[in-house]
């Protein structure tokens, strides 16, 4: 009981932390809330102080959850009115989703993927084309997006499952290079100009519309919110779900030895083929509803450079890990965003800290912690 | 098609194939000693052409006309800046991390090239912008028909097709050739057999590095333009070439960069679709021959080690 | 000494907050490809911020927010919506990007922000919609290769290649060159379109040359325009170079060196140095030190800010008004000629200026030993 009350005490401290930092505006008051944010990090990571909590929320996944979406609601509430600092939330919570499903290619079954940009364009793509050609309801075309997205991914299965490593990372790399440079030249989709989309709406619900119910006033975007906030629950659901089943244990012997895998008449193609899809799907849903919040798609925003940060989130926040994807998402939009005042040496700034991080800490910020499917959990 | 505009196709891809040939040997020869990628590669090709640069601007502003002695001037200079920008790669940036996993080295060299290339962009004068880079070499040369037939082109072939074959010679003939060759086949006897690991990592990434200082020379020198970001795509072609090949052997890097040339050129040429779509067909072969021969079309040095 | 220090700073913003502080954005791609005419632009639009509050006579103090569109929509979008929903931001300057900016019109729409564009040149940007907020200084590419084309074809050029990059921005040229070039009886005898980060065009400019144009039109950003015309030569391609505003800077110039000469080129707005307050813009530029230049829109970017500048310090700090006042703008004299808005918002008297590099410098048309028969394009035209 009482671990349970550090925890919940841990969130209510990171969230606070969360709301003043989106709420920040003064360049010294966002410097000051970020060196306390690093300087408490490092604290935490040296005196051990967060063990109990790491200990009551590793033991209880489904307490851990609700808090944190708890959390996440507090603080959309907290901003009801800032379009700004909700715009960045539920494209943290976006992101979230798609870095979930590629952690099930990378993490799980180590299917390397660096194309997880253009899947989340196919679902873009897919949900502007529907949007405006069929009457599909916009939840259905969030699934079609997904689906659409598992479809390209058929197209690189053959080859994927004939390489390994390096060859296979050329692969998506290619398939980057020509996703990207396919939509530029292609005019039936847009070309470079993209393509618009309308408002997203479920039954009576018009998305764009401000919302005001009584005294409560807040921003379109908390919509948009909560939708993503579903999503990022249904993911996390079924990556734990898959991580805490059999079928993880599958897809981490197929990522670990191979050879082992098969000797003990694992079918590998299966689970390779069965995670990049899945992966792809997720990515794509993501994609979609990206798409619709944004309001517009162009090429430019799926480019090779785009995927390699979605590579870098699952990278720094710990592979496999969808705890330390989270964070690591949160600090690489939210960052950049907060530093507009480096302007042009923000890109600069981002690789290089990505590098330090590698070198430093390669395991990632939260790393992911061996599973207990019998028996109290490893302390 | 007339057979003079044919020789001019070839002359063009072959001047393409000579670059991409270059750099993926830089990628096949890092990998064959360390088995890592390095990504920063193609960056540090525009780096040595930027250091060529300014080793002519330089030396013209002090006064210096003689175009032999730019040029030597501009090699050595650009050879100088990349072999010790692949050192320090190689001893800051890819050793540390060499035992980490491969998704961990691809990235962190990814994003060191990134850096390089913000930095060319943010410090070098003027570097947002493509620079001119100059023509040290005769431009004359001969129309036959609609084929126009340059000196400084055929320099930069022959000079490209000579490095090539030196880098062969030290691999296969030289002592150092030898210690490379024993780290590449295994890095545990070599270090019993008293080679010196380290170095030999190191040496090696200077060498492959030189050989990219050739290439952004010679990209400068052929296209008289230098830009940036033209590591970027030139890395990745490079990379794409050595994986076409068989990675750690060398003439699959060079098989794989004329053949990618090839594909882009008939993509542009010969394909009944427009030639924006030039890459799209390049990198969609890439894909397929991949699926067909999924080590490469000469195949690695090695096989699979359980 | 510190306290000497920090007395005056002290002192210096009290006499500084003695004035309100008004806050206008400027949003343009910082990083990327396009970061040297982004940069061109900030750097303009400070310095037309950091004129006004040296001159002292506004009754503001004025403080332009820089932010960073990637030339992405989505990073555009984020950044007009941080933009609008910042009360404290009364107007903006916004996007070179036409993809951008197309992206972000509802955003600003939505927030009543008034934004004046300084670069980009899609038409729709302002007339697929009919939204007051929304301004553009610069012509469409519509008016410059309706010029172009005529100019061409005047000149006797028949027979043209065209090679464009495939964003927004080269497509567009392309098209309404086309177009326009086709209705003067000119024939386009081929269409290459190239990415934009493409290095070799051999193989485009042989199937080019193969053809024999008299001319080749370049819808294209000033890193192509140096590659294609560079390649040119070494192929023995001999055609007239036609370019486009996108090329129209020193870049180009210096990164061709002698291949530039006689190269075309048409843009909107007749050149700074010609119009009043556009040789002392120059000038006063450059005693910044910037480390770039201004590009060929920073004058744009800096007419812009001062336009919202002038209807602030008329009607105040408050969005709805200055929209208002901008709807009131015509005739208005500036760095790039005078200024009217229609309708929607577009500035509709963009005299087209036409180029041509001469001894290593853009010289317009009129005044160049090319017009005056002294020397002749390519292919003696």
């Amino acid at each position: 009981m009482r671990s349970r009350a550090i925890a919940a005490l841990f969130t209510a401290l990171v969230t606070a932390y969360a709301w003043l930092l989106l709420r920040a505006e003064s360049q010294g008051a966002i410097a000051a809330l970020i060196l306390v944010g690093i300087a408490a990090g490092i604290l935490a990571m040296r005196t051990q102080l967060l063990r109990p909590v790491a200990r009551s929320l590793g033991s209880n996944e489904r307490f851990a959850q609700g808090l944190a979406f708890a959390a996440v609601v507090v603080i959309a509430l907290a901003l009801r009115d800032d379009d700004f600092a909700l715009l960045l939330l539920t494209r943290v919570l976006i992101v979230i989703v798609a870095c979930l499903g590629l952690n099930v290619q990378f993490g799980y079954a180590g299917v390397v993927n660096f194309a997880g940009a253009s899947f989340f364009g196919v679902g873009g793509y897919t949900a502007a084309v529907l949007a405006s050609s069929a009457r599909l309801p916009h939840l259905l075309v969030l699934l079609a997006g997904g689906v659409t997205a598992a479809l390209a991914g058929t197209v690189l299965l053959l080859p994927i499952l004939r390489t390994r490593g390096h060859y296979a990372a050329l692969i998506t790399i290619a398939f980057a290079l020509l996703f990207r440079t396919f939509l530029e030249v292609n005019d039936a989709l847009g070309g470079p100009q993209g393509l618009k989309l309308g408002e997203m709406r479920i039954g009576p619900l018009r998305f764009n519309d401000p919302i005001s119910a009584g005294p409560f006033e807040g921003s379109f975007y908390l919509r948009y919110i909560a939708v993503a906030l579903v999503l990022v629950a249904l993911a996390f659901a079924v990556v734990q779900r898959l991580d805490r089943s059999w079928v993880g244990v599958a897809l981490d012997t197929v990522r670990l030895d191979e050879i082992a895998a098969a000797s003990f008449g694992m079918d590998i193609a299966r689970w390779k083929i069965a995670a990049f899809t899945v992966g792809n799907f997720i990515i794509g849903v993501a994609g979609a509803l990206s798409a619709f919040m944004i309001g517009f798609i162009a090429p430019n925003n799926y480019s090779f450079a785009e995927s390699l940060i979605f590579v870098s989130i699952l990278l720094l926040g710990g592979i496999g890990s969808a705890w330390g994807l989270s964070l690591a998402t949160a600090i690489v939009i939210l960052l950049p965003e907060k530093f507009q005042i480096i302007q042009e040496y923000r890109f600069l700034m981002f690789a290089a800290l990505v590098v330090l991080t590698l070198l430093f800490r390669p395991v990632g910020l939260v790393p992911r912690p061996l599973r207990r499917l019998v028996g109290p959990p490893l302390s | 098609m007339s057979a003079s505009v044919i020789a001019q196709y070839v002359m063009n891809g072959a001047m393409l194939g000579m670059m991409y040939a270059l750099v993926a040997v830089g990628f096949t020869l890092f990998f064959g000693v360390l088995d890592i990628i390095q990504f920063s590669h193609g960056d540090v090709v525009a780096a040595g052409a930027f250091a060529g640069l300014a080793a002519w601007t330089l030396l013209t502003a002090a006064g210096v006309a003689a175009p032999a002695v730019l040029l030597l001037a501009v090699v050595l200079s650009a050879i100088a800046v990349t072999a010790l920008l692949g050192a320090v790669v190689a001893r800051f940036i890819v050793l540390p991390v060499k035992g980490a996993p491969q998704l961990n080295v691809l990235l962190v060299t990814l994003m060191a090239g990134t850096v390089l290339r913000e930095c060319l962009r943010l410090f070098y004068p003027g570097g947002s912008q493509p620079k001119l880079f100059p023509a040290l070499l005769p431009t004359s040369g001969w129309d036959i028909g609609g084929f126009h037939l340059r000196f400084d082109n055929v320099i930069l072939l022959v000079s490209g097709a000579l490095l090539i074959a030196g880098t062969h010679l030290i691999i296969t003939r030289s002592r150092l050739g030898l210690a490379i060759r024993a780290v590449a086949q295994d890095e545990e006897t070599a270090r019993t057999m008293g080679i010196d690991f380290r170095r030999v990592v190191l040496v090696t990434f200077a060498l492959g590095s030189a050989l990219a200082a050739f290439a952004g020379v010679i990209d400068g020198l052929y296209y008289n333009e230098v830009f940036f970001g033209m590591g970027l795509l030139l890395g990745v072609i490079g990379f794409a070439a050595a994986i076409l090949g068989g990675l750690g052997n060398l003439y699959g890097a060079i098989v794989g960069g004329f053949l990618f040339a090839a594909l882009q050129t008939i993509g542009a040429v010969a394909l009944p679709f427009a030639s924006a779509y030039k890459d799209v067909f390049a990198f969609g072969v890439v894909i397929l021959l991949m699926a067909i021969r999924p080590t490469g079309l000469i195949g690695e040095r090695a096989s699979e080690r359980v | 000494m510190r306290f000497a220090a920090a007395a005056l700073i002290a002192v210096l913003s009290f006499s500084a907050s003695a004035k309100e502080t008004v806050r206008i954005a400027f949003v343009g791609p910082l990083t990327g490809g396009n970061s040297a005419i982004g940069l061109g632009g900030r750097n303009s639009a400070d310095l037309a911020v950091r004129l006004r509050n040296a001159d002292g006579k506004s009754k503001h103090q004025y403080e332009l927010v820089v932010l960073d569109d990637e030339c992405k929509p989505d990073a555009g979008v984020q950044m007009a919506t941080k933009a609008g929903s910042d009360r404290t931001i009364v107007a903006g300057v916004t996007h070179y990007c036409s993809v951008v900016a197309m992206a972000t019109v509802d955003t600003y729409h939505r927030f009543a922000l008034p934004v004046i564009v300084w670069g980009a040149v899609l038409p729709d940007i302002t007339y697929a919609n009919d939204f007051k907020e929304i301004h553009r200084v610069n012509g469409t590419m519509i008016n410059q290769n309706e010029t172009n084309a005529k100019f061409m074809s005047e000149r006797g050029f028949r027979k043209v290649a065209v090679i464009h990059d495939t964003t927004d921005y080269g497509k567009g040229h392309n098209k309404y060159f086309s177009q326009f070039f086709q209705k003067a009886g000119g024939q386009i005898i081929a269409t290459f379109g190239v990415t934009a980060d493409q290095q070799d065009f051999t193989a485009e400019l042989t199937q080019i040359k193969a053809q024999n144009p008299e001319a080749l039109y370049f819808g294209g950003l000033t890193p192509i325009g140096v590659r294609v015309r560079a390649q040119m030569d070494k192929l023995g391609l001999k055609a007239q170079f036609d370019g486009t505003s996108g090329i129209v800077n020193d870049d180009f110039i210096k990164a061709l060196g002698p291949l530039a000469e006689g190269a075309l080129a048409f843009r909107e707005g007749a050149p700074a140095e010609k119009l009043p307050g556009g040789r002392k813009f120059l000038e006063d530029y450059n005693k910044q030190g910037y480390s770039n230049p201004p590009e060929a829109y920073g004058p744009f970017a800096y007419a812009a800010a001062e336009l919202l500048m002038d209807a602030i310090d008329k009607v105040g700090p408050d969005r709805k008004k200055i929209v208002k006042e901008l709807a009131n703008v015509t005739d208005r004299d500036s760095i790039v000629g005078k200024i009217t808005f229609d309708d929607h918002g577009q500035n509709t008297v963009p005299a087209i200026t036409r180029y041509v590099v001469q001894d290593g410098k853009w010289v317009t048309w009129e005044e160049s030993e090319y017009a005056a028969g002294k020397r002749k394009l390519t292919n003696g035209k």
